[in-house]
């Protein structure tokens, strides 16, 4: 403190602007500065950190006339007005043809100016001006009125004036500002932006640059971002992608044939019921070879497998509904790539017909991986499944039997996260030969999938899964690009 | 989902085990442990074990599991000399019945709530809410033999349970609880379901009620079950899940005859797998008589023939043996699911990410450049969102659910733009500028495709921001574009344009009109642009979408 290096050109003004004067409003200060009054509280309250002025700041109350004051101001009140528009006594009738008769009568009345008998209005004598009239007189010459002039309450209570406050600063110089003063200042101006005339001149070397403070924190940015929840589904498809499997995509309508009975679903199964499945109008045709779909679900087809029994429904299968799962995808994807060895990922958007709740919705992204291929089996299913969660920075992992009504054998995986335990996330297991059999796939399918919501909560600390899909802006710009966990 | 309370007391009777064992390994059988209480412990097991749903039942697989007792459970039946017939008028309402007798049972109040509550979960996981099988338990000797199941007028009269009064079938569908609940069953029908005795007293109306005349009470000693529906397959294995399970408790069953039919039989389904066929599929190096043993574990019968074929016996009880890898699977609990060595085939593959996934990236990348942040909107919207709001007539390919569970949630989205606007309201608080966008799916004529949207609200933004957003977009996509005149009324006449490739009209950008703002509850200018994502170069060709309608 003290060096003068430290101070803005605009500090330093001040000091030599207060030099003269010692002590003095902003108003006049930023008449002598040639500036506003709002730089001038600026730069004093700069200097005032610095202990080099002190900076008083006074409130007052004033009254200033309303629309309806301004219309009499120089007039005087409406019951002076209309008084002095008549002698002695005028006949109510013709009184009240004055245009403010209808203000002014009442108050001629109760200030004891005139009485009205009989229709005639007459004066008595007693108009000398009351508190009021010497306060709206103030405000209609100074336009203002303090409150110390007692009429102005009565003036506030007709709603003839208004109430403001004005804050007012006196801006003193300190002796610390004098002895900054006495030690002599370079007024020479700061310069904040190089201009290139300056660089390329070399004019830069000379020049006094305004000191930036590093204390200050800069005013807020916020770059353009992806969605954090964006940012997992990538991290995702790339442990994906490195694990070597192909990303596959598809409809989000699908008929039940793929979304259920291809799976062998049984039809009378519960999440084929319209509670459970968002339903549409749309019919579509079953694939060719569909027989063999059916005759899987009424008795086994040509496998180990007693079917359900039943007869099968073709109507049922054809109506169509917003995929429930991923799995219609990928089961149609390996109907369409039958040579081993497929191994194929997809991340998509499932619906069920859910209430929208913090922990429930009716539509959210599901992960899912397949595997057919030779050979393949049970352990290496759970061989994928420790590597991709390993990937997914879940380094413990195990497993459970399962249950899924197109696996055998299934198997729930759980993973152990810190300060829950262990969670389980996401099913899976081998495609049952009632699956794969009808579709002519002749090589066990591994396969997995999880609600990817799962791991958003866990990942990005989520209460409520709908701030996924209705964000809130500032959650997006505070969620940083990379969390440092890898 | 079913979830079965076990009380541990009876579960260590039952097994001969401690309680802390039971909680450890049910779950490796497939379980999930619910909550853990003072005496019992909440299970829940999975839909298509319904043997598992009585104490009786977990018990009986736990003392396999954990080696207490092996092997197929043996259940004798004796004949009761008991009658039923069925009445060929039931064969378009409930033509199947399953039935036996249960003697010697020894009922107090919990063993009757514990039969109910299994009788319950029978109803949900086999009987699909009761129209595939539904459950009645009788006082036997309340009752006389021979017993008809009938078609009976629905004018007939009884004391359902739980009433002091006749009603008639009708009356009980209106004003019976159970009734209410279980009326969709029958309604259509212009006869009903009935169990009556020699004289004429009824037993039961299935699927609905029993009558109070047979109500179990403690006092009961022995039982009449019948188990009527429109499967014959789960009508047997609720009947044959309910006997073993009360065998199990200490009763004894009896047959009755049923036409010519002598039931039940609880006797084993047999099988012959394939041992190489197990071990591969798993991934074990199991020799048969690896696989017998572990067979034995899940309360099979099971056979090495010495030729790795291997011969299984399954148990009465077990639905959920359809095919031999249902057995495979036993195969793998009995070993362990932790115990498996978890490996990485040898195979090696080569990925390839899907084309739309590389578009969408490279839109992320341009409009985060631009300064705009990414949101992720529903699918699921509302024509009041998505036309009304935006001034705009809905498309004719507008996919509606039939059946909405909300009014915000009734149409799939055609356009991302709606939805933007949507979250520029519930942003309305935060700082301005706010540039969103969104990259996703939109579905119209039922074919799935992409297509990205932003907007930008502050008070300087105009035409000349999205026409300027609009070209770097393209420019960097590299879709050449030429520019119309738009008519589009979510934007001000003069302050539109369409993004024309080729000659199709890809997308449309300007001023949002105010009466859209007003309707997003705005107060500042938004310039926005739309674009389907078919038209940048590279996006593949949509795969073959069934004709709609399919007639």
């Amino acid at each position: 403190m003290g060096c003068d290096m430290d101070l803005t050109l605009n500090e330093k003004r001040l000091l030599v602007a207060l030099e003269p004067v010692g002590s003095v409003d902003a108003a006049t200060l930023a008449d002598l500065m040639d500036t506003r009054q709002e730089a001038v509280i600026q730069y004093a309250n700069l200097a005032r950190e610095r202990r080099l002025v002190d900076v008083e700041k006074h409130v007052s109350r004033r009254y200033t006339l309303t629309e309806e004051g301004q219309t009499y101001a120089g007039r005087g009140l409406p019951e002076r007005q209309v008084l002095e528009s008549f002698d002695d006594e005028i006949p109510m009738r013709d009184l009240q043809a004055h245009p403010l008769a209808r203000i002014a009568i009442g108050w001629m009345r109760k200030k004891g100016w005139v009485v009205i008998k009989n229709g005639i209005v007459r004066k008595t004598g007693n108009a000398t001006p009351g508190p009021d009239e010497v306060a709206f007189a103030q405000a209609s010459e100074n336009g203002a009125v303090t409150g110390d002039e007692e009429g102005v309450f009565d003036l506030l209570r007709r709603g003839l004036v208004q109430e403001v406050e004005a804050v007012a600063y006196t801006v003193s110089i300190t002796p610390q500002g004098r002895e900054v003063l006495a030690r002599g200042l370079d007024l020479q101006a700061e310069v904040g932006t190089l201009t290139r005339d300056q660089i390329v001149s070399g004019a830069w070397r000379d020049l006094p640059l305004r000191r930036y403070d590093v204390t200050k924190v800069p005013k807020r940015a916020y770059p353009g971002k992806t969605h954090p929840y964006q940012r997992l589904l990538d991290e995702m498809r790339r442990v994906l992608l490195d694990m070597g499997f192909s990303e596959i995509a598809g409809g989000i309508v699908q008929s039940s044939f793929w979304n259920f009975d291809a799976l062998f679903q049984p039809q009378d199964h519960p999440a084929r019921e319209m509670q459970d499945t968002f339903f549409l109008g749309e019919r579509w045709p079953l694939p060719e070879g569909y027989e063999r779909v059916r005759d899987m679900h009424e008795h086994g087809g040509e496998t180990s497998s007693t079917g359900w029994g039943g007869a099968w429904n073709a109507a049922k299968a054809k109506q169509c509904v917003l995929r429930t799962h991923t799995t219609s995808l990928s089961i149609q994807h390996l109907v369409e790539h039958p040579d081993p060895p497929v191994k194929a990922f997809c991340i998509g958007r499932v619906y069920r017909r859910e209430a929208t709740d913090p922990t429930h919705l009716a539509e959210f992204e599901q992960l899912e991986g397949v595997v057919m291929d030779e050979g393949v089996n049970f352990a290496h299913l759970l061989g994928f499944l420790k590597e991709f969660y390993a990937k997914m920075g879940f380094e413990m992992v195990r497993f459970r039997p399962g249950y899924f009504p197109y696996t055998e054998p299934s198997v729930e995986p759980e993973v152990h996260v810190d300060g829950l335990g262990w969670v389980e996330l996401g099913g899976a297991g081998i495609f049952r030969q009632e699956v794969t059999a009808p579709l002519g796939i002749e090589h066990p399918v591994l396969a997995w999938g999880l609600g990817i919501s799962r791991v958003a909560m866990l990942r990005l600390g989520l209460r409520d899964l709908r701030h996924l899909y209705r964000s809130d802006v500032e959650w997006i710009r505070d969620t940083p690009t990379y969390s440092g966990r890898r | 989902m079913a979830i079965i309370p076990l009380a541990y007391r009876y579960m260590e009777r039952l097994t001969g085990t401690d309680r802390q064992t039971l909680i450890e390994r049910i779950p490796m059988i497939g379980a999930d442990i619910e909550r853990i209480e003072e005496d019992h412990v909440d299970v829940e097991f999975f839909p298509d074990r319904p043997d598992l749903y009585s104490a009786e039942g977990v018990a009986r697989a736990m003392r396999g599991f954990l080696g207490i007792e092996e092997g197929l459970p043996i259940y004798t039946v004796h004949p009761s000399g008991i009658a039923f017939s069925i009445d060929p008028g039931l064969a378009d309402i409930r033509p199947y019945l399953g039935s036996a007798v249960i003697r010697n049972v020894d009922l107090d109040e919990e063993a009757i709530e514990s039969l109910m509550g299994l009788q319950e979960a029978l109803h949900w996981a086999v009987g699909r809410g009761r129209g595939k099988v539904a459950i009645g338990v009788h006082d036997l000797d309340t009752i006389t033999p021979p017993f008809h199941y009938m078609a009976s007028p629905r004018s007939r009269s009884f004391v359902p349970l739980d009433f002091d009064r006749d009603m008639t079938l009708d009356e009980i569908l209106t004003d019976h609880p159970k009734g209410r609940d279980y009326a969709h069953l029958v309604e259509r029908f212009s006869e009903f379901p009935l169990i009556v005795d020699a004289n004429d007293r009824v037993l039961s109306f299935p699927p609905i009620i029993n009558g109070e005349l047979t109500r179990v009470t403690t006092a009961t000693k022995n039982i009449l079950l019948d188990c009527t529906g429109t499967d014959k397959r789960a009508v047997m294995t609720a009947t044959n899940i309910i006997c073993t399970a009360l065998a199990e408790a200490g009763a004894s069953i009896e047959t009755v005859t049923i036409g010519d039919e002598v039931m039940p039989t609880l006797a084993p389904a047999e099988r012959c797998v394939s041992a190489k066929e197990c071990a591969s599929l798993l991934g074990l190096p199991l020799s048969p008589e690896d696989i017998a043993r572990l067979l034995e574990r899940m309360r099979f019968g099971a056979e090495p023939d010495g030729n790795s074929w291997i011969r299984v016996l399954v148990p009465c009880y077990r639905a959920d043996i359809l095919h031999d890898w249902d057995i495979f699977e036993d195969v793998a609990i009995a070993y362990g699911i932790e115990n498996f060595d978890a490996t990485l085939p040898a195979t090696s593959t080569v990925a390839e990410e899907h084309p739309t996934t590389a578009i969408a990236r490279a839109v992320r990348a341009v409009m985060v450049g631009l300064g705009y942040l990414e949101m992720i909107p529903f699918t699921l919207t509302s024509d009041r969102v998505l036309y009304e709001s935006m001034r705009r007539e809905p498309l004719p390919g507008t996919l509606r659910l039939l059946h909405p569970i909300s009014e915000d949630q009734t149409v799939v989205r055609t356009d991302l733009l709606a939805l933007l606007m949507e979250m520029l309201q519930a942003n309305k608080h935060r700082e301005l500028p706010q540039r969103l966008f969104a990259i996703g799916d939109v579905v119209e004529d039922c074919a799935t495709y992409q297509k990205m949207a932003a907007v930008s609200i502050h008070p300087t933004a105009d035409f000349s921001e999205a026409y300027a957003a609009v070209d770097v977009f393209c420019r960097e996509v590299s879709l050449s574009y030429a520019v119309t005149e738009s008519v589009d009324p979510a934007f001000i006449d003069g302050r539109r344009g369409d993004i024309v490739v080729g000659k199709r009209v890809v997308g449309v950008f300007g001023e949002i009109h105010p009466t859209v703002l007003n309707a997003f509850d705005l107060e500042h200018p938004v310039a926005a642009f739309a674009l389907d994502l078919r038209a940048v170069p590279g996006y593949p060709a949509l795969p073959d979408t069934p004709s709609p309608g399919g007639r």
